[in-house]
């Protein structure tokens, strides 16, 4: 029998879930924290790999977006479009997306089981159906602790909200812990407390941190563990995501990069998404909402997408750009598609059974398309696959083995799902 | 003799494709209705006889005519000899030819920002002119009383005029959304607007500008839940005398994702610019895509939700004196230029005539 | 006053010898068998606490929360050699014990659920009465395990089955766990591959008390209470095991005899029979058995975990460690030390406050938590030196508001309403925020041994915190605005926010900042923070 190993490096089961965003214990966490200059950042990018998810909540139509019918019964009013690509259309509800579909790589065939929009999160987002007695981490915790680097000041996991305040220890992270758990920035706020308040200067701010360390100084002269030596860290570490807390304000940004992004929530969160990107977060979300349109899908798409289809493309060009989109690999998700059948209220409800998703960037071969529903898309024709293909598919893009296992109280998980794999076709 | 309360179903036409918007035709012969099959059907109501209309790649929702008003003495006689013969209006003949229709001009408006000018009373009619008239769609096509300018809407936030053989006039800039409708003043002099945001904008068409603004807010909502906005003027018309402005669709939205709302028609008094809501009495929950005022003084909307509905107003009270249930969610509403029937375009494909008099 | 404190332990070593006498007080043989635990222990161990050093370690501990100055004042002034021992027993004795213990074990037995079927208020008052009138604590255990939520009375103690929905794989893995010392989740696939001691059989053992049970309308209802059916077995196959034998069990405690069951005859299985809206009572109930079985004496790991988990509450570290992994290859650091806990806690018929007490008394919880000049290797598994823990979330905020004064200043604010209730309610007030960002999910044991982003933040910028700083009538900044000197001033904030006096050097430096800052009331505030935000008040030394 293998000899109990609870003290060794394994023993996630020792580790509190709220381990801090870097390093826990005393290590030096420096790095580039500040990229003095833009070669340091260069490097970091290369090196570096990252995730973006723009998750579409509420379900988006993959008859507006990625796979079009017109003509048909469920079609719809909008035309088709062609891309970049020659042959391939995509809804003319993107016509700035449309123009980069060299570098983006659809799926057309994805069924992922559930019309639940919690499920149906939580299927994408895990790459697994649910099971009883386990819940798995999301792609975010996944990333954010397999690309990480304990070089990098902040937090891994950030997801942009278009709603709420910004909070901590979202349990997305599960077994893995709370270090590697989403930081949540509700429509796009720094996060909770990071700011100096107005009735601290930054005089006042210095002289108790001074009297503060001293005191801590006394203190580890004889007393001294793990634990108290991260409380004391913390507090650095802090005070670096605070000087780096402009990573956070998109107002820094020149106003002619803002308005390209757009003016409005979306377009300042993927402004903001690119921002965390540049500074080294493994794994960034950007929400918008809402297209969860069981009436009205129609003009509700043209206002969603309408908000979508700039910055989307504009974020692609800057990645681009900054030669950052070979490293980072950009995912459009939802929680679901939408129905073929349009009803009575203009509407398309939910639907699992034949969506598409898009990626773009790194490990992604451009312009490629796999799978195919029927004529009006009310059913997969060809190449079906599940949220687990696809799992696999964006570890495997930012260099990941995704059979590998994770070891929580040492029991061997599969990083995603074993019976599923990779769909090669769209991997360059 | 009219009496709403009397109104009932007198025939109704199926058609595979769930339907969009109707109108009739000046003269009342001819019952058009569009569908999601991208065609307009025309119903020939002496007849019974339906033919579609190919020319658009998208949804037609603008609907407007040109040209001869009123029945034919031909058309009179003949469906009053069909009437005694059959007991039904408009039965299919059989024994005898029916009488020509006399000329009219159909423009339809689609969404792909497409107008297309077509002879509406033709055998079977094909595109005359077509004119990429809007980036987006076309929300709604409007004739001046005279006959000479066709004004059209749409989601590029612009009022197109055109002459009658399709010469663009005016671009009014101005809105800052989606037009979603328009209609001109009897007065022939003045054209409203209204968009998604529910402003309406009295346009004066000589200067081609914006004279005045007028709130109808009520109509629009951004959703804090689903950040999206949902409103516009649905269905609007102008009474026939003139001092009055009808502007219909949805208010008190809870949640814009599921169509939870309250129909309602705005009406303002023109003059002054002061609305007054009407609605229905029931709590009923939808969309008020059509209104229409009749020429008796009373007015008419219809809609729907889950499930279809025709409300009347007497025309100064503001809550609903009648209320008929339909089998499906009117999407449009149109009345006939007699005043004796008024037909609704349904969700599920159907298109309903009813009367609006006891037999 | 180093050279006192090791002649003292010097003392202590020479007269307890290595052998046990029967008539010792137990933590006269617990320090014994600590001493046993290590080679050259008297050399090694660091001194005993001063008296402030314990003083701040055992209210957080007894009471949850520091001693105000004037209770600090009385307690290092007074000369009594025995004043440690009157401390234990006077802090014993408060409602401040029946609520911290209710707090404890609040976290340890629900671990943070959602309040879904047994309201919050119920709950901590039911927990309260349980350490206030010291019910024994296999009493105690046994009212949670039997309770089905019918009876008002007995609802607040089936909170640990109702708000774990009676999800019967839960519910054993947490009785495992909680009451056995065993996490045997991975004995529900399989016997575990690392702990040979952890069977299939036995998770499924425990499970077979359970599976017959369900929540009765549904499991959703919040006024949902315990019913159960009279069939239903448990079975299971090895994940690993290729030819999928299927093993089954009657109920039974770990390697305890199983319960034997008798057929009914047909016709005779129910009190009430199961019908569309009935609660069926069977007229054999298997869970029943559960909460006498798992207490039994035949079953020592329940002793034997109780003891462990108490100790772990006062000295920061199982003697079995972590408290759920009890197994022959996670073996006790002190074996006899633990069986002579288990033992003596079960003699006392399961008197917590009289393990506490004689855990309290210990030299071994007395122990300084400085580590002695030229010290290496001080292992935590030797009790050499007294842990470094985290506060709890419910610490902390019951701390800080002592620290700073708050609790005076409400106590000054309710004048002759200042029950012990009424200003404790004012701090429970202000427990959320702290929870908030301080606790663990729900479902998640509770640690504290690193620090997140929040939390930094929380304290270095959150308003929580920064909003008991300004003075307010009686507070700690209050307070020391009306000193004259600085020398008053650092002695008063060191006792207030650390329970003890500030060293020359300290002194020099608040009279340095106070004399260097721009604004003196300011500073003050700021000098406050600073000792709030310190190592030495974040964690019980």
């Amino acid at each position: 029998m293998p000899q109990c190993d609870y003290s060794c490096g394994t023993a996630e089961h020792l580790v509190s879930r709220r381990a801090f965003l870097g390093s826990a214990g005393a290590a030096a966490a420096l790095g580039p924290a500040g990229f003095a200059n833009a070669f340091a950042a260069r490097e970091l990018n290369k090196s570096q790999k990252r995730v973006l998810v723009v998750f579409l909540s509420g379900g988006v139509s993959q008859l507006e977006t990625w796979d079009p019918k017109p003509g048909t019964d469920t079609g719809g009013p909008f035309a088709a479009i062609p891309t970049s690509v020659p042959g391939v259309h995509i809804s003319e509800l993107l016509p700035l997306t449309a123009k980069q579909m060299h570098r983006i790589a659809l799926v057309r065939s994805l069924n992922s089981v559930s019309d639940d929009h919690g499920r149906g999160a939580s299927i994408m987002l895990t790459g697994r159906v649910p099971e009883a007695g386990i819940a798995y981490p999301h792609i975010g915790a996944v990333t954010a602790k397999l690309l990480g680097s304990d070089a990098n000041v902040l937090p891994g996991n950030i997801q942009v909200l278009d709603r709420g305040d910004s909070a901590f220890g979202q349990a997305d992270a599960t077994f893995l812990g709370a270090k590697y758990g989403a930081v949540s920035l509700g429509e796009g706020k720094p996060p909770a407390d990071l700011l100096r308040p107005a009735s601290l200067t930054e005089e006042s701010d210095k002289l108790r941190e001074e009297f503060r360390k001293k005191l801590n100084d006394r203190f580890a002269r004889s007393r001294r563990s793990a634990a108290t030596e991260a409380y004391t860290e913390s507090f650095e570490q802090a005070e670096r995501v605070f000087r780096r807390s402009d990573v956070f304000d998109v107002t820094k940004e020149d106003s002619k990069v803002a308005d390209r992004y757009g003016r409005h929530p979306f377009g300042r969160h993927m402004l903001l998404a690119r921002r965390l990107l540049e500074a080294g977060v493994s794994y960034v979300k950007v929400s918008h909402s809402n297209y969860d349109t069981h009436h009205e899908n129609f003009d509700f798409h043209i206002e969603q997408l309408g908000e979508f289809d700039r910055p989307f493309s504009v974020l692609l060009d800057d990645l681009a750009e900054r030669g950052m989109l070979e490293s980072t690999l950009v995912i459009v998700m939802s929680e679901m598609g939408r129905t073929p059948r349009i009803n009575e209220r203009y509407g398309r409800d939910h639907w699992s059974k034949a969506w598409s998703v898009a990626l773009a960037g790194c490990g992604i071969k451009g312009g490629a398309v796999v799978g195919k529903t029927t004529a009006n898309g009310t059913a997969i024709a060809d190449r079906e696959v599940r949220s687990g293909h696809l799992f696999h598919t964006y570890l495997r893009a930012v260099g990941l083995d995704p059979t590998k296992n994770f070891y929580p109280n040492d029991r061997p998980i599969p990083i995603a799902d074993p019976k599923t794999d990779a769909i090669e076709e769209i991997l360059a | 003799m009219i009496d709403p309360t009397a109104t009932k179903v007198e025939r109704e036409f199926k058609h595979a494709s769930p339907l969009v918007a109707c109108r009739f035709d000046p003269t009342g012969r001819f019952l058009f209705a569009s569908a999601q099959d991208n065609t307009i059907q025309r119903i020939d109501l002496l007849t019974g006889a339906k033919v579609a209309l190919q020319g658009h790649a998208s949804w037609v929702r603008g609907l407007a005519f040109l040209g001869t008003t009123g029945n034919s003495d031909a058309e009179q006689i003949w469906a009053t000899r069909q009437a005694a013969l059959q007991g039904v209006v408009g039965f299919p003949a059989l024994t005898m030819a029916p009488p020509q229709a006399r000329p009219f001009t159909l423009i339809s408006g689609d969404y792909h920002g497409k107008l297309i000018w077509w002879q509406g009373d033709a055998a079977l009619p094909t595109p005359l002119r077509t004119a990429q008239a809007h980036q987006g769609w076309i929300r709604a096509v409007a004739v001046s009383p005279d006959g000479k300018t066709i004004a059209s809407c749409g989601n590029d936030n612009l009022v197109r005029t055109w002459d009658a053989t399709g010469s663009p006039l005016h671009t009014l800039e101005g809105h800052t959304s989606h037009v979603y409708n328009v209609a001109f003043h009897p007065d022939g002099k003045h054209l409203a607007s209204c968009d998604l945001k529910g402003n309406v904008k009295d346009w004066d068409l000589q200067k081609g500008t914006a004279t005045r603004d007028l709130d109808a807010k009520v109509l629009t909502n951004f959703d804090n839940k689903f950040l999206a906005d949902i409103g516009g003027a649905r269905s609007m018309c102008f009474s026939p005398d003139g001092t009055k402005l009808a502007c219909a669709g949805i208010t008190n939205v809870s949640n814009a994702f599921a169509g939870v709302g309250n129909p309602v028609v705005v009406l303002f008094n023109w003059s002054e610019g002061k609305p007054t809501l009407f609605k229905p009495k029931d709590a009923f929950q939808g969309t008020a895509w059509g209104v229409a005022f009749h020429p008796d003084g009373f007015i008419i909307a219809a809609g729907g939700g889950n499930g279809g509905r025709i409300w009347f107003w007497k025309g100064d009270d503001p809550v609903s004196m009648h209320m008929l249930t339909v089998p499906t969610n009117a999407r449009d509403l149109a009345l006939h230029p007699s005043g004796t029937h008024l037909a609704i375009a349904g969700g599920n494909g159907s298109i309903i005539v009813h009367a609006l008099h006891a037999k | 006053m180093h050279a006192v404190r090791f002649l003292l332990v010097g003392m202590v070593f020479i007269g307890s010898g290595l052998s046990l006498h029967a008539e010792e007080p137990l933590h006269v043989r617990i320090d014994t068998l600590i001493a046993a635990g290590s080679t050259d222990y008297a050399r090694q161990a660091a001194p005993l606490a001063s008296d402030a050093e314990f003083l701040r370690r055992v209210y957080l501990d007894l009471n949850g929360t520091i001693p105000t100055t004037a209770e600090a004042r009385s307690f290092l002034a007074d000369a009594d050699p025995g004043k440690r021992q009157k401390l234990i027993d006077a802090l014993l004795a408060r409602p401040a014990y029946a609520r911290h213990m209710a707090l404890v074990f609040d976290v340890v037995l629900m671990e943070r659920r959602r309040d879904a079927k047994v309201p919050r208020a119920a709950w901590e008052g039911y927990l309260n009465g349980v350490f206030a009138e010291n019910r024994p604590y296999d009493e105690f255990v046994r009212e949670l395990l039997s309770a089905d939520g019918v009876d008002p009375k007995q609802r607040a103690a089936a909170k640990f089955f109702l708000d774990r929905d009676f999800e019967p794989n839960l519910v054993t893995r947490d009785i495992g766990r909680l009451f056995l010392g065993r996490d045997m989740q991975c004995a529900q696939c399989h016997d575990h591959p690392h702990v040979s001691d952890f069977k299939q059989a036995d998770y499924f053992g425990i499970l077979a008390f359970l599976n017959r049970s369900f929540l009765f309308p549904n499991a959703t209802a919040a006024t949902a209470v315990l019913a159960e059916k009279a069939d239903g077995e448990v079975s299971y196959t090895s994940v690993f095991d290729k030819s999928k034998k299927q093993g089954t069990t009657l109920p039974r405690v770990l390697g305890g005899k199983p319960f034997a069951e008798t057929p009914l005859p047909k016709g005779k299985e129910y009190q009430v029979a199961p019908a569309a809206k009935v609660r069926p009572i069977p007229a054999y109930s298997r869970r029943e058995k559960l909460a006498s079985a798992i207490t039994a004496s035949e079953n020592p790991a329940f002793a034997r975990t109780a003891a462990n988990r108490l100790w772990e509450m006062m000295l920061g570290r199982g003697i079995v460690h972590p408290v759920d992994l009890d197994h022959t290859a996670n073996p006790p650091s002190h074996p006899a030390l633990l069986d002579l806990l288990a033992t003596e806690f079960a003699a006392h018929q399961f008197d917590v406050k009289w393990l506490l007490r004689e855990l309290a008394l210990s030299m071994t919880y007395q122990r300084s938590s400085e580590i002695p000049a030229g010290a290496m290797d001080m292992p935590q598994a030797r009790f050499l030196v007294a842990n470094l823990r985290p506060l709890s979330a419910e610490q902390l905020a019951y701390a800080s508001s002592q620290a700073t004064g708050q609790t005076d200043a409400d106590r000054l604010a309710l004048g002759k309403n200042a029950t012990v209730t009424a200003v404790d309610a004012k701090i429970a007030a202000r427990l959320a925020p702290f929870r908030k960002v301080f606790a663990a999910q729900p479902g998640e044991a509770e640690s504290n041994l690193t620090t997140t982003l929040d939390q930094t933040l929380f304290l270095k910028f959150g308003p929580t915190l920064r909003t008991m700083l300004p003075p307010r009538a009686g507070n700690l900044t209050d307070r020391l605005a009306k000193l004259k000197s600085d020398e008053a001033i650092a002695d008063e904030l060191f006792l207030s926010v650390l329970t003890r006096e500030p060293s020359a050097e300290e002194r020099a430096d608040v009279a340095s900042i106070l004399a260097t800052a721009p604004d003196r009331a300011t500073a003050i505030t700021e000098l406050v923070w600073a000792l709030l935000a310190s190592a030495e008040f974040r964690f019980n030394h």
